[in-house]
């Protein structure tokens, strides 16, 4: 989980100690260039793929991650 | 979407003799967008897209001009007689007008012989790669079968200049590639496909005869007249798409990826570029860039790349390239050729 965590806090371009579950996207650079960044960092961790627009709408670090194991079948 | 089913053919018997790119003179550099999208604004976008500079047409200038100064150069340095091309094909997005094709004015303006077939095909990011699989296929069932491929795009004419995502990524290009008969010349392989559910994911809906096409959420409130680009379900088009077809035709062919001399990839976004290779763990060096200097010139952007990052190769080897084309429609074309010195490879700048 730490190399996801890390990877987010790269892609908002703040410290990895900020990124929590409960992270507030709609209050960080949460646009389509760090979506596309997140995809690619959802398939170098995970091995999946997962929607765009649903990655988009995400609110919270914790709704990123649901639908990673929503995806993954957990 | 399951498993995406992928085409394969061989073609025998024919050879690229040439190839010559065209760009317009204009340079437009990324501080023409500051204004519209302020200093941190350009810089997320180049850090992402890896797009330095791009070359845009000016108004009066349109992808049939760049591929006809390409085309000229070309076949003066290959001292073809004009009135030995059997056919010619245009691939473009951006063609001069709706109708006529535009490989017809092409073919006069040109010289060519009146007993040339010319013909448009409406293709973008994989349109280099079936226009090879064409022109191939055409010159190597023909005895001295000579085709023109003429490729190319100007997409800065239909971006929206407020829209951040396409205005600072495309730039202009045109390019025109030689293909001869050749018996002895080795065999190339293509594996492609098309996936039409993603059709209105890279579209301008509006300006042909559909009206009032239904759009992904995503469109939101853009203009319908110009260019639309939904980049993370493209992303993940390619995810799903490339490696596939990379490991395809290389197993058609009977080679290994890491035989491979030269990966030729659509520069679409330095980003993705470089995670697609990491997944398919190529060796960086083999995969040359110049979104950088050119942005993303769609259809031209594998010619292109041939006369500059690796004209010196392409031109002194004999070595085999992997060549992949990808995205608008969706549609892609992967092939590996070949190159056998071809006699012209030279950049019109």
């Amino acid at each position: 989980m730490s190399q996801f965590f890390d990877g987010l806090a790269e892609i908002l371009e703040i410290s990895p100690a900020d990124v929590t579950a409960e992270l507030d996207l709609t209050q960080q650079a949460w646009d389509s260039l760090a979506v596309v960044s997140a995809i690619a960092l959802i398939d170098e961790c995970f091995g999946i793929t997962v929607d765009g627009a649903a990655l988009a709408k995400c609110a919270t670090v914790q709704q990123v991650q649901d639908l990673v194991d929503a995806k993954l079948g957990k | 979407m399951g498993d995406l089913a992928q085409g394969y053919r061989r073609v025998s018997g024919a050879r690229i003799a040439g190839v010559v790119a065209a760009v317009p003179s204009r340079k437009v550099t990324n501080e023409h967008f500051v204004p519209a999208f302020g200093e941190s604004g350009v810089a997320e976008v180049t850090k992402v897209v890896g797009v330095l500079e791009r070359r845009w047409t000016d108004e009066a200038q349109t992808t049939a001009d760049l591929c006809f100064l390409a085309a000229d150069r070309l076949l003066s340095n290959l001292g073809w007689e004009r009135n030995s091309i059997s056919a010619l094909i245009f691939i473009s997005q951006t063609p001069d007008y709706r109708l006529p094709a535009t490989a017809c004015e092409l073919q006069g303006r040109l010289g060519l012989s009146s007993a040339c077939a010319a013909l448009d095909i409406n293709l973008g990011c994989s349109g280099y790669t079936y226009g090879l699989w064409l022109a191939m296929t055409l010159a190597g069932q023909t005895p001295n079968g000579r085709v023109l491929l003429l490729v190319g795009d100007t997409i800065s004419k239909t971006v929206d200049p407020s829209d951040r995502a396409t205005a600072t990524v495309f730039g202009d290009a045109g390019s025109a590639t030689a293909i001869e008969a050749d018996l002895v010349a080795p065999p190339a392989h293509f594996v492609f496909g098309s996936d039409g559910s993603g059709s209105r994911r890279l579209i301008i809906p509006d300006g042909c005869f559909r009206v009032d096409a239904a759009l992904p959420e995503s469109f939101g409130q853009r203009d319908r007249q110009k260019l639309f680009m939904d980049g993370p379900e493209i992303f993940n088009f390619t995810l799903r798409v490339v490696p596939q077809c990379v490991k395809e035709v290389c197993s058609q062919s009977g080679r290994a990826q890491t035989d491979i001399e030269l990966f030729l990839f659509h520069q679409a976004n330095a980003f993705m570029l470089r995670h697609l290779a990491k997944k398919m763990k190529l060796d960086a060096t083999k995969v040359p860039m110049n979104i950088e200097r050119f942005g993303n010139v769609s259809s031209a952007s594998i010619p292109l790349l041939m006369v500059t990052s690796v004209a010196d190769r392409i031109r002194g080897e004999n070595i085999p390239v992997l060549m992949a084309g990808f995205g608008v429609g969706f549609s892609w074309c992967a092939a590996i050729i070949e190159f056998s010195k071809p006699r012209v490879v030279e950049l019109i700048d």
